[in-house]
């Protein structure tokens, strides 16, 4: 192909060259006329036109095929073999054009001579200027509000200051007195502490938590209550879970290859640890950007848990199959760029690789600054297909040496031995079988295998050239690795090695206007159910404005102030007036207020996938309490789905849900139904569906037969002449209240027409049994279960 | 305060309801919500009831027919006479820039082709009981994708996208139309694959979870045992009735102090439902009231033919009950890197008949007209060979073929240059097949938008131009 283009360049210049002075204006119109516009109109002009501007190109005035487009002029005129137009239909460039179908070679060839002898093209009327691109491409955008610093808002005044617990409620109430509403009154305590419970630990209380807290009549018992709940690692488990739909936590590649992370468990221990340790929020950003850079004095040990935290950078979905090496390099780039403007500042920074972001002021310049940035870090150790992922020991330098050395002596030893081999007869039988001996002898001296952790550490510092439309293949200007103009003004900050730890500290200055906000709204929509901004990952433009914006920018003040502590903003929040409302329903309130903006009552939820699950072996008694580590059975890098398409990872385990694997495209059915964060996108706002499925999981469910079958067994053991006191144990074990009376009768007169049903009968099972736990199933699948009030 | 109260008027948002109530198929917790919506006269809006499309319909339903691994285009439907010719000589243009392996030299098909049917459209020998039908067919031959892995390229044919988890095409649709049954999902995917982006073939990813596609079983799985998870009853339907009526009963009760509450009540609803599908469901599986002329037609008589037979059996049951979009898929067993004879010959065996049983079930049944049939793998396969017996991943050129639903029937539309490499005319990417499936369902598809994270997303992005040429 490139021959047959060279072949008209050559013989299109040498035409031109004899013609030149001879050509007429008259023969180039003919030419134009005849040959080129037609073809333009009846093949190109459609996509690149007054109508469209595909690619931001026009090709209907001389002007416009000149000044080009989005990859730059479409020609040059008198040199066609540099010209992208006659590259392009020569289908040997890899932008082919037109796209459904190649043009003659007639056509071809027209377009070569016309391009190669200057594009005639005939004063006609004036093109119609270029319509300028969609605005958004040139015009300075307006600021989002989250781009503004964080005010320091007046303590509202309100009506009723006796509802007041703390500044939170001034502030919430104020609102609700504009709205002309009234807050609920506070919850019951029985309530209070189901609440408190399943919000800091995933869990109920137990029957004997809820007797000693409606006993307590010490002033302070509700905040001893939420130090207890802090002070347990069960909170870590539940509120680490909730930064991994953030950290888009998965033990699966994912996409397309689907290869086991073995040690991306190390990372989400680590988050469990970080949580339980109230570690500083913003050391936990800095770390999971930059740990591996941040001084550790020696200690081994912190190295090594702030190498894990950058696992954060390399846990994300990627195509290992990817045939094109450099776009598999830009795509993982892109996913680690898109994570960390969605997770620390909320905002779709990877909107803008392709083109400026349409809404928000962050440019393909930004954006590149910021790719630059992971393009300087090296999260891969191969980009061919099938591509590893990088991963670092967690030992001691030494400790590394010695397996390396270890592993040297055993290849040199395979090496003398194979080299015996291939010399067969001339080595005596005796001789080869003490090299297999030794051989077998270092093998079995061999030091335990060291463990790895996923995790980054500095690369060649690279500026990144913009890819325009957000292709590789075509370049623009290098941009120097930074951070977004608009937020952090135009001068540039020095970076050492790839800058992360720059960024890391960039993001977490106290005066930063999205990442205290960001993370406090996160915060708050754990405990609510609802963000202050609903749009928990969109701080931009098309994201929601804060129902309550002095509110947040108090809260987020107060978090930077207190140390970035996130056990301090928990205390503070649930100690407000407003966390301890009711959910009681307010015809007139619901009437204004719907979808409870104005928090006039505290939101019912509805449990997660994992707090479900648990709670279910929990009350049944089954629930195993060991922590941390991994129940992935793969081998490193092992197909977690294979061609044969078999999940072979069982989830028939009795941990808690967090240390389920949890494979990307092939979630666990349960965490699917009950709606758990798709694990490739930051998210902190799961969504909470009522579907069939769920209700099918209820009935049917393995886990929910196991676990009933279980309970009704120990309710029958521990009780067996007293039916009623086995339902008022199942209510207490499970909803945390007693059943009334009129509850018990309609319990036992389920369980005991059921028992006497003829099919219940007909099995050869135990009927009484199948009543109770048929009892069991009912409670699970009730709403009072399931929903938190 | 309205504690106890059993009337009352529910006030929750559309939105509230997208987040809230609906999902997977439980949209008649909707509807009860509906009703009582209605009488106090506010607008509402069913997630999943069936919608007007932009402009008048061909079709009202898909069955994809997914070849997962890559059938070759020049062993089925692209007669390649130069191929054959110029066997063992070096392909005389360049190979692409990226390709998934080093292929050699050319490598002549090893099955016959023929002319079939009025339309004279070449079929190899591979089909012959589709080529009986290919009167029917509108054979795309210059399709091409951008993607030369597995992975990739399923997830674009999918979703459009290779790069991001995108909504699935059946999503897409089913939140264009809507659904026609009430007690099926509106979009199912039988024996689908859990590799090569598994889930994300066919989520709604940012779409409301309503629009998910309901996968029964999945490879692994032969087809008389794919089911809709957990459909199967662990207690006889009698008791399980009698578990249900006291549950209502208990959340009745819990509503009765919440007040109104669309999520609890459309939990009550969803039991119901459950109820029902756990009945339904078995029944549309159990084909034991087909006819033995039927079972014949699918190939159900026949070891090799039967499982997947069984799936486009299934396929027609739910399209005939008004399911918006049904996959079909035939495990990953296209991918013939070597034993291209053998396995190309077996893995079209296990299609054959069944396929064209299926078109003519759909056209006796008066079917075909308004449902779309859409048949084809990921990309085709390189005219150059792997080994002396193999061929590579190739969307640079490809043939699918679309039968029903609005396009010319008997036609071909597209070729790929004399080796079938390229396709180098009536081009047609995955992004114009999706505008173009969407265009026969009525919906424009850059009318067709949902917005997310910071814009509004297409299931053709920024891509898609309609292939005109071949609607009916």
């Amino acid at each position: 192909m490139r021959l047959l283009l060279g072949a008209m360049l050559a013989f299109g210049v040498a035409g031109h060259a004899a013609s030149a002075s001879a050509q007429t204006d008259a023969e180039q119109l003919a030419h134009f006329e005849k040959q080129v516009r037609p073809l333009l109109l009846e093949h190109c002009q459609k996509c690149h036109g007054p109508e469209k501007q595909r690619g931001g190109l026009r090709l209907d005035a001389r002007e416009h095929i000149l000044s080009g487009g989005d990859s730059g002029p479409a020609a040059i005129a008198g040199d066609a073999a540099e010209s992208l137009l006659t590259q392009a239909v020569s289908y040997d460039h890899e932008l082919r054009m037109p796209p459904q179908g190649k043009l003659s070679e007639a056509e071809r060839a027209a377009l070569v001579t016309w391009v190669q002898s200057g594009m005639y093209w005939p004063d006609a009327p004036e093109a119609e200027p270029t319509a300028p691109l969609p605005t958004e491409a040139s015009s300075p955008k307006a600021l989002p509000w989250s781009f503004l610093p964080i005010s320091e808002p007046a303590i509202p005044e309100v009506s009723r200051p006796e509802w007041v617990r703390n500044e939170i409620d001034r502030f919430v109430l104020a609102r609700l007195d504009a709205e002309k509403l009234t807050p609920a009154p506070e919850a019951d305590r029985a309530t209070l502490i189901r609440r408190a419970t399943y919000d800091l630990w995933g869990l109920p209380p137990t029957p004997e938590e809820v007797e000693a807290f409606l006993g307590d009549t010490a002033t302070d018992a509700y905040e001893r209550l939420i130090e207890r709940l802090l002070a347990s690692p069960r909170y870590g488990e539940r509120w680490g879970r909730h930064w991994l739909d953030v950290a888009r936590y998965a033990d699966s590649n994912g996409l397309d290859e689907n290869l086991a992370y073995v040690n991306a468990f190390r990372y989400r221990d680590y988050v469990v640890d970080a949580w339980n340790a109230d570690k500083p929020y913003d050391q936990f950003v800095r770390e999971q950007l930059s740990g591996d850079l941040l001084p550790c004095d020696g200690d081994e040990t912190l190295r090594h848990e702030r190498m894990t935290a950058t696992g954060f950078l390399t846990l994300g979905a990627k195509m290992l199959a990817e045939d094109d090496p450099v776009k598999m390099e830009m795509d993982i780039i892109d996913e680690q760029v898109d994570a960390i403007g969605t997770a620390f500042l909320g905002l779709t920074i990877g909107c803008a690789r392709c083109h400026d972001h349409k809404f928000d002021p962050i440019s393909t310049a930004d954006y590149y600054a910021l790719a630059g940035i992971f393009k300087s870090t090296r999260t891969m150790d191969t980009f061919t297909v099938v591509a590893k992922w990088h991963e670092r020991p967690l030992a001691t330098a030494d400790a590394v040496a010695s397996a390396e050395q270890h592993q040297a002596e055993v290849e040199k030893k395979r090496q003398r031995i194979a080299a015996a081999e291939t010399a067969g007869a001339t080595t005596p039988g005796e001789e080869l079988a003490r090299l297999k001996g030794e051989l077998s002898e270092l093998e079995q001296a061999a030091p335990a295998p060291l463990p790895y952790a996923m995790a980054v550490e500095d690369g060649a510092a690279t500026d990144l050239s913009i890819h325009r439309r957000g292709s590789h293949l075509n370049l623009g200007e290098i941009v120097a690795r930074g951070f977004p103009i608009a937020l952090a003004g135009d001068s540039k900050t020095a970076l050492q090695g790839s800058g992360r730890r720059e960024l890391a500290e960039w993001i977490t200055q106290p005066e930063h206007p999205l990442t205290a906000r960001v993370m406090v709204n996160r915060v708050w929509r754990w405990h609510f159910g609802a963000g202050l901004v609903r749009s928990t990952d969109n701080f931009g433009q098309l994201g929601e404005r804060p129902s309550h914006p002095e509110l947040l920018d108090w809260l987020a003040r107060r978090f930077v102030e207190q140390g970035w502590s996130l056990k301090s903003l928990h205390r503070l929040i649930m100690a407000s007036a407003t966390y301890r409302m009711s959910s009681e329903y307010d015809e007139r309130a619901a009437d204004v207020d719907p979808d409870n903006r104005w928090l006039w009552r505290m939101h019912r939820q509805r449990l997660e996938a994992e707090a479900i699950r648990d709670a279910i072996l929990y009350v049944a008694g089954n629930l195993d309490e060991s922590r941390g580590g991994t129940l992935l059975a793969s081998k490193p890098r092992e197909y977690v789905t294979g061609t044969a398409s078999r999940n072979a990872t069982t989830y028939d385990t009795p941990r808690r849900s967090l240390y389920l694997p949890v494979i990307r495209s092939a979630l666990n059915e349960m965490f699917q139904a009950f709606d758990f964060a798709e694990p490739s996108v930051a998210k902190g706002d799961r969504e909470s569906t009522t579907m069939a499925p769920q209700a099918l999981f209820m009935l049917n469910g393995d886990l929910v037969q196991q676990q009933t079958h279980g309970l009704a067994r120990k309710l029958l053991a521990a009780h067996p002449d007293d039916a009623r006191t086995r339902v008022t144990e199942l209510y207490l074990r499970a909803l945390s209240r007693a059943p009334t009376e009129a509850e018990i009768d309609r319990a036992l007169r389920f369980v005991g027409e059921y028992a006497t049903h003829p099919e219940a009968l007909s099995p050869a099972g135990d009927p009484t049994l199948a009543a109770w736990q048929a009892l069991c199933r009912v409670i699970f699948a009730s709403s009072e279960f399931i929903y938190v009030n | 305060m309205s504690r106890a109260c059993h009337r009352f008027t529910p006030v929750f948002s559309r939105r509230e309801l997208l987040r809230s109530s609906a999902g997977g198929f439980g949209w008649l917790a909707l509807r009860a919500l509906m009703a009582s919506e209605r009488a106090s006269g506010a607008a509402m809006e069913n997630p999943l009831a069936a919608r007007a499309p932009h402009f008048v319909p061909k079709a009202k339903r898909v069955i994809f027919l997914f070849m997962h691994g890559g059938p070759s285009q020049i062993d089925t439907f692209d007669y390649k006479p130069l191929l054959t010719r110029d066997h063992g000589q070096p392909l005389p243009f360049a190979k692409p820039r990226v390709v998934s392996s080093q292929t050699g030299n050319l490598l002549a098909s090893p099955w016959k082709f023929q002319q079939h049917g009025q339309s004279g459209a070449w079929v190899s020998e591979l089909f012959p009981h589709v080529a009986q039908q290919v009167d029917q067919l509108c054979i795309l031959r210059g399709m091409h994708g951008s993607n030369s892995r597995h992975g990739g390229a399923l997830l674009e044919l999918h979703t459009g996208s290779d790069t991001f988890v995108r909504p699935s095409m059946g999503s897409w649709i089913c939140y264009g139309l809507g659904t026609e049954n009430d007690n099926l999902p509106g979009y199912v995917t039988i024996c689908p694959t859990l590799t090569h982006g598994g889930v994300n073939n066919y989520s709604s990813a940012f779409l409301p979870a309503v629009y998910h596609g309901t996968p029964l079983g999945n490879a692994s799985v032969s087809s008389d045992q794919a089911k809709i998870p957990f459909i199967e009853r662990k207690v006889p339907s009698s008791l399980q009735r009698m578990e249900l009526d006291y549950l209502r009963e208990v959340n009745a009760a819990q509503l009765s102090q919440t007040g109104p509450d669309a999520a609890l009540e459309g939990r009550i609803e969803a039991f119901e439902l459950a109820y029902r599908m756990q009945t339904e469901a078995p029944e549309l599986q159990d084909i034991s009231g087909e006819t033995a002329y039927t079972e014949q037609l699918y190939g159900l008589d026949q070891p090799e033919t039967r499982n997947f037979g069984r799936q486009c059996l299934m396929a027609r049951r739910f399209a005939e009950r008004g399911v918006r979009f049904v996959q079909v898929t035939h495990s990953y067993k296209w991918d013939q890197h070597s034993g291209l004879k053998k396995d190309h010959s077996s893995n079209a065996m296990e299609v054959d008949r069944p396929i064209a049983g299926l078109l003519q079930d759909l056209k006796a049944r008066g079917l075909l007209d308004d449902t779309l049939v859409v048949w084809g793998g990921e990309f085709g396969r390189t005219p150059t060979a792997q080994g002396d017996d193999g061929r590579d991943h190739n969307p640079h050129g490809f043939t699918m073929w679309l039968a029903g639903g609005g396009v010319k029937p008997g036609i071909t539309h597209g070729a790929t240059d004399d080796y079938g490499y390229y396709a180098v005319e009536g081009k047609v990417h995955f992004h114009d097949l999706h505008a173009t499936i969407l265009h026969l369902l009525g919906l424009e598809h850059t009318r067709l938008t949902y917005r997310h994270a910071g814009r509004d997303f297409r299931l053709t992005d920024v891509h898609g131009e309609l292939v005109s040429e071949i609607l009916a």
